[in-house]
């Protein structure tokens, strides 16, 4: 009765841990729905054996393709996570069942799934450029074949049997999992050592295993292409783009290290005392939170970004001007908080394609705040593909889009964007052997199969979105360039260069946009023009007028020429007048001053809207 | 023992009926297949035509013959299994009848040829690369035995990159079809030029002081222990709005002459209004084939920069010259026009002597010095002997064809073309008649027949040999990770 009393707590604390999936699984949904879909879009699973067999034919390639097979599901943010929360909570329970943790120091056991957890979480900018297939799934999938492993050593307790277990089963595992099944050898090795095993058996086991650990890497990555002083860590990221190898490496070490030293845990059973067996339980449940905790990466810059990514690639672009309104309302009363460019160049796209962009452009706050990473992500690797596609210039996307699968592998994305580029250019064959490889794919299909059908029917190409809007704009003269990594600065070259002869009513309305934001009133004044006479629009959009109308300032005829509404007028007179109060302050001041009532004008972008790093 | 009656009744019937309705067929079109493999000749050595019926169908039946030999292979895939290959074309031509099963009947597709002609070089070195654009990430130089599916990786710069540390590899060449003697570039990281030779490795830095790179377009000479390659300056541009997609220039070329025994390289040609590139030797070792473009004054284009000097370049336009070699002492006669493709608006590249002298054949587009990502390069070909000159139009397509190489037989070549989508470069080979004239190219034969529609890389820079390299891949790996590149001297230029 009384030892019942006393385990009371630590007991309690024992259940408490299938509060952790639960509060984990909530925490993905309410917090990461868009990094998880983004890991998601960057991966790519395909229903076809030849796909398959090329993953087959690697080291740990079968533990990836299961890896890509379950990333699939992230399409569906929760039932994805719920499988992610489900296996690592597998992870937990069998490595405390394998390890005979008591149960009232179950929670123990969760820690190891929570450095996965903090591990995929912390990723951030990571998640665009990792090429590691199927990584999201790798650790907890590794983690479980490491369990497996354990409990297939401990049945064996005849030394032959032993040998050719350890030799056969680390050979074919190392086949499977790569670094997990070495892992997984390690930590069935310790335990058999300290196991009551007999020792000729413990011997025998220890050999095979070392034999496996030394020569498998050898042996297997001898044959392939893959680098051989990566074989022992195959199945785990490598140096990838400018990120360390052991950056990507070293936060999962301490992992499998718990897995190696878990065998000692059979001591445990000795610990005993209401008091220790409590704080043991409470500080492992607080570790299990504080570590996904502290690790997650959080930033509500990045988390706008993948949202307008994602809308743009849904074509949902009036979601991406919301989902920046959001972010910007949330952020009203924080003066150092700006968007990154990313976000505006993206929102300036998707004003132009809901035909908003003179209406709303200095609606939104301008800026570069730089993303939250140490390390070059040029801006070409997020959302090159978007903007050249969007803007007309396919031969960039294209180029960007191989860049990006030569970098870090094939995803569903990459393989969209080839498809609707080659249909742009007219391409049929080029399309159809992408869009063939995603009617493989259980998410894609359908789009797949939509696609392929402008393909059959190229009239019905000019009528459907993208493309509706997107040639209209590819109506320049074929020209050879580079962008040199700079694609926002590539555009605004683009748009600002000589008219085409074909010039359409939309390319005059993209031109006038770019030449508004480059703030030279000739090249204004040109675009202005063409634009209303190709557009011949009933009243034109408010930022235009506020361009127009400052640019007129010295120039009667075109002051009067153009029917500025009252409101246009009164915010200038009302800019010119806040003008001279502020003549003695220096110019952040100054801005600061205008930008408490006139930050939304062109006029405030004219002058104190400067000096901005474009990509 | 009542339900293996059933079994056997039931299988019987099922034989009939197939039996009944081959028998019986009525007659239909051409079947659609791919590869087309349609009336081809083929080398009695190759690996198994297999391709793919496209028809939708029932059931497929799919009957080859030659002489006495049949073979039969049901399904919408046509692999045929490699033995039974070996014996319809030892027996010469192959005829192929498709069935299939459309309804209740059997319709009988048109039946087609497959010639059946002499011998190829059983292996094919060349480069496995994402198509198009400057990232070489994933590089792989590999030998297949075209005479079956087997492939084997040569070198891939995965072995030895990590992260943004990677490496370019290109233009592996062979000495008269050979391996004894083999060399390949490494650009960027652990560079060099690797040669081997009759089995020794070296890793060589071909830039000096007096060459405005290291060496590039390699052409062993055919009797001498001399490589004449070019050097070139080269850049990428990217097409805004055209299937070309990208550009291909350089900014600066020149010919250089690498002699094995002194590990010295001196200029062949370096004219400084003129792009030289593609050396090629002539058979006898006594003519060097190699185009170059009339240019100007470099510095005017140069001083535009950027996308518009990119753009001049573009419109450079290479014509065909020859020079007189004399291999014992190395000296050179002066440059000879042997096609002034410029005069007619047309840029030719790439080009290469058959192996008896007679023929030459040339890449030819409107501009450039690279015609894989031009869809109007095709292929020309010279008569030597006779001094004419045609299009080879049996050969060409509305896409690309570029980079071509004559077996050691010379009645086989090997061209890279992009036919099938546009981007990805594919091998096609083809037989030369005594006429001059190609059979109809067909596809490298691949085990499986979807292979190359699904396959997301190119293969370029085929090459022939008799037999397969020599070295291993990860001895090659090994040399080029702990070996520095050996500085080559440089040599003052022989005239005669």
């Amino acid at each position: 009765m009384n030892q019942r009393k006393e385990n009371k707590i630590p007991d309690l604390l024992s259940k408490a841990r299938w509060i952790l999936p639960v509060l984990l699984w909530v925490a993905l949904i309410l917090f990461s729905k868009d990094y998880l879909m983004k890991v998601e879009e960057r991966s790519y699973f395909e229903f076809d054996l030849f796909w398959l067999s090329e993953y087959l034919c690697k080291p740990s390639g079968v533990l990836s393709l299961f890896g890509l097979f379950l990333t699939q599901f992230l399409h569906i943010p929760w039932v994805g996570a719920l499988i992610w929360v489900l296996l690592l909570t597998a992870s937990a329970e069998l490595t405390r069942i394998v390890f005979r943790i008591p149960a009232h120091l179950s929670v123990l056991a969760y820690l190891p799934a929570s450095i996965f957890v903090a591990y995929n979480l912390s990723m951030g900018y990571i998640v665009y450029v990792m090429n590691l297939p199927g990584y999201f799934f790798l650790p907890v999938l590794g983690c479980l074949w490491a369990l497996l492993t354990i409990k297939v050593f401990r049945k064996s307790r005849k030394p032959v049997i032993s040998l050719l277990l350890a030799l056969f089963w680390g050979f074919a595992g190392y086949y499977i999992a790569g670094f997990y099944a070495l892992a997984g050898i390690a930590a069935a090795c310790i335990d058999i050592i300290l196991s009551d095993h007999s020792r000729i058996c413990r011997i025998m086991t220890l050999t095979g295993a070392v034999a496996v650990i030394i020569l498998a890497p050898i042996l297997f990555v001898g044959t392939t292409t893959y680098n051989i002083s990566n074989g022992w860590t195959i199945g785990m990221p490598e140096q990838i783009y400018e990120l360390s190898q052991s950056r990507m490496q070293i936060p999962l070490i301490p992992a499998f290290l718990l897995l190696i030293i878990a065998p000692f845990s059979k001591h445990l059973s000795r610990i005993s005392g209401t008091r220790v067996l409590s704080l043991i339980q409470g500080v492992s449940l607080a570790a299990a939170i504080a570590i996904p905790s502290i690790f997650w990466f959080r930033d509500d810059n990045f988390k706008a970004e993948l949202g307008m990514i994602r809308s743009a690639d849904n074509l949902e672009w009036d979601k991406a001007i919301s989902i920046l309104e959001q972010v910007q309302s949330r952020h009203e009363d924080d003066p150092a908080w700006e968007p990154t460019r990313v976000m505006v160049v993206l929102k300036d796209l998707a004003l132009i394609k809901t035909g908003r962009e003179g209406q709303r452009i200095f609606d939104f706050e301008d800026g570069d705040k730089e993303q939250k990473r140490s390390w070059n992500l040029p801006m070409s690797f997020q959302i090159g593909r978007i903007l050249h596609l969007n803007y007309g210039i396919p031969g960039l996307c294209n180029r960007w889009l191989i860049e990006e699968t030569v970098f870090f592998g094939s995803n569903y994305q990459t393989y969209k964007y080839h498809a609707m580029n080659a249909i742009l250019l007219n391409d049929t064959q080029f399309a159809l052997k992408y869009l063939d490889k995603l009617e493989h794919t259980l998410f894609y299909r359908k789009w797949a199969r939509e696609q392929r059908k402008l393909c059959i029917d190229r009239s019905l190409v000019a009528k459907t979105a993208p493309y509706d809007m997107i040639l209209p704009l590819m109506c320049y003269d074929d020209q050879v360039c580079s962008d040199f990594q700079g694609c926002e600065f590539f555009l605004l070259e683009h748009f600002n260069g000589p008219r085409p002869d074909n010039a359409t009513p939309l390319y005059d309305r993209v031109a006038l946009f770019f030449a508004m934001k480059n703030k030279q009133s000739t090249l204004f004044w040109t675009r202005f023009f063409l634009y209303l006479d190709s557009n011949n629009p009933k009243k034109i959009d408010r930022y235009y007028q506020e361009a127009a109308y400052l640019f007129s300032q010295n120039n009667k005829e075109l002051m009067e020429a153009i029917p500025y509404d009252d409101q246009v007028k009164t915010l200038y007179n009302s800019f010119v007048q806040n003008a001279a109060k502020t003549g003695k302050m220096n110019h952040e001041e100054a801005r600061q001053n205008f930008a408490v009532n006139l930050r939304h004008t062109y006029f405030y972008y004219y002058y104190y809207v400067n000096e901005l790093v474009m990509f | 023992m009542r339900k293996i009656s059933v079994y056997i009744i039931l299988s019987v019937l099922i034989l009939a009926s197939c039996g009944r309705g081959v028998q019986n067929p009525v007659s239909g079109s051409d079947a659609a297949i791919f590869p087309d493999y349609r009336n081809i000749t083929v080398p009695v050595n190759i690996a198994p035509a297999n391709f793919m019926i496209l028809d939708t169908a029932g059931k497929y039946i799919t009957l080859l013959e030659s002489g006495d030999v049949k073979v039969k292979v049901t399904g919408k895939k046509v692999v045929i299994p490699i033995r039974k290959w070996r014996k319809l074309t030892s027996q010469g031509n192959i005829t192929v009848n498709i069935f299939e099963k459309k309804g209740k009947g059997w319709i009988r597709m048109n039946s087609f040829g497959i010639n059946v002609a002499d011998e190829i070089d059983p292996y094919l070195t060349y480069r496995v690369i994402p198509p198009l654009f400057e990232s070489y990430q994933r590089l792989t130089i590999n030998q297949r035995d075209i005479t079956t599916f087997s492939e084997k990786v040569v070198y891939a710069n995965s072995m030895v990159s990590h992260g943004t540390q990677t490496q370019c590899i290109n233009c592996h060449s062979f000495k008269n079809w050979h391996t004894d003697n083999m060399q390949f570039h490494i650009r960027q990281y652990l560079g060099g030029t690797i040669m081997y030779t009759n089995g020794k490795l070296e890793k060589l830095n071909m830039k000096t002081d007096s060459t405005i790179s290291a060496a590039v377009y390699p052409s062993w000479h055919p009797t001498h222990d001399y490589i004449a390659y070019s050097t070139n300056m080269t850049f990428q541009n990217i097409h805004t709005n055209h299937t070309n997609r990208i550009e291909v220039f350089d900014d600066e070329s020149d010919l250089i002459l690498y002699n094995l025994s002194d590990k010295a390289v001196s200029i062949i040609e370096n004219d400084s209004t003129q792009f030289e590139c593609y050396p090629s030797w002539a058979p006898d070792g006594k003519t060097l084939f190699y185009v170059s473009a009339y240019t100007g004054n470099p510095s005017d284009f140069k001083k535009a920069g950027g996308a518009a000097a990119a753009n001049a370049n573009a419109t450079f336009k290479y014509s065909l010259y020859s020079k007189r070699f004399n291999p014992e002492n190395r000296t050179w006669s002066p440059k000879q026009m042997f096609y002034d493709a410029a005069a007619v608006d047309s840029s030719v590249t790439w080009p290469r002597v058959s192996p008896d002298g007679r023929w030459l054949l040339c890449c030819i587009s409107t501009h450039g010095v690279f015609p894989p990502n031009q869809e109007v390069s095709d292929l020309i070909m010279f008569d030597l002997e006779k001094g004419t000159r045609r299009y080879v139009d049996e050969i060409n397509s509305n896409k690309s064809e570029s980079y071509h190489s004559w077996a050691s037989n010379g009645k086989w070549v090997v061209i890279s073309s992009r036919r099938e989508d546009g981007v990805h470069t594919r091998l096609y080979l083809s037989h030369l008649n005594e006429d001059g004239t190609f059979t109809k190219p067909f596809l490298l034969p691949q085990k499986d027949p979807e292979f190359s529609h699904k396959f997301m890389y190119s293969f370029n820079i085929p090459e022939f040999t008799v037999e397969p390299v020599k070295v291993s891949a990860r001895m090659l790996a090994s040399f080029i990770k702990s070996t520095d590149a050996k500085q080559v001297n440089y040599e003052s230029k022989r005239e005669e």
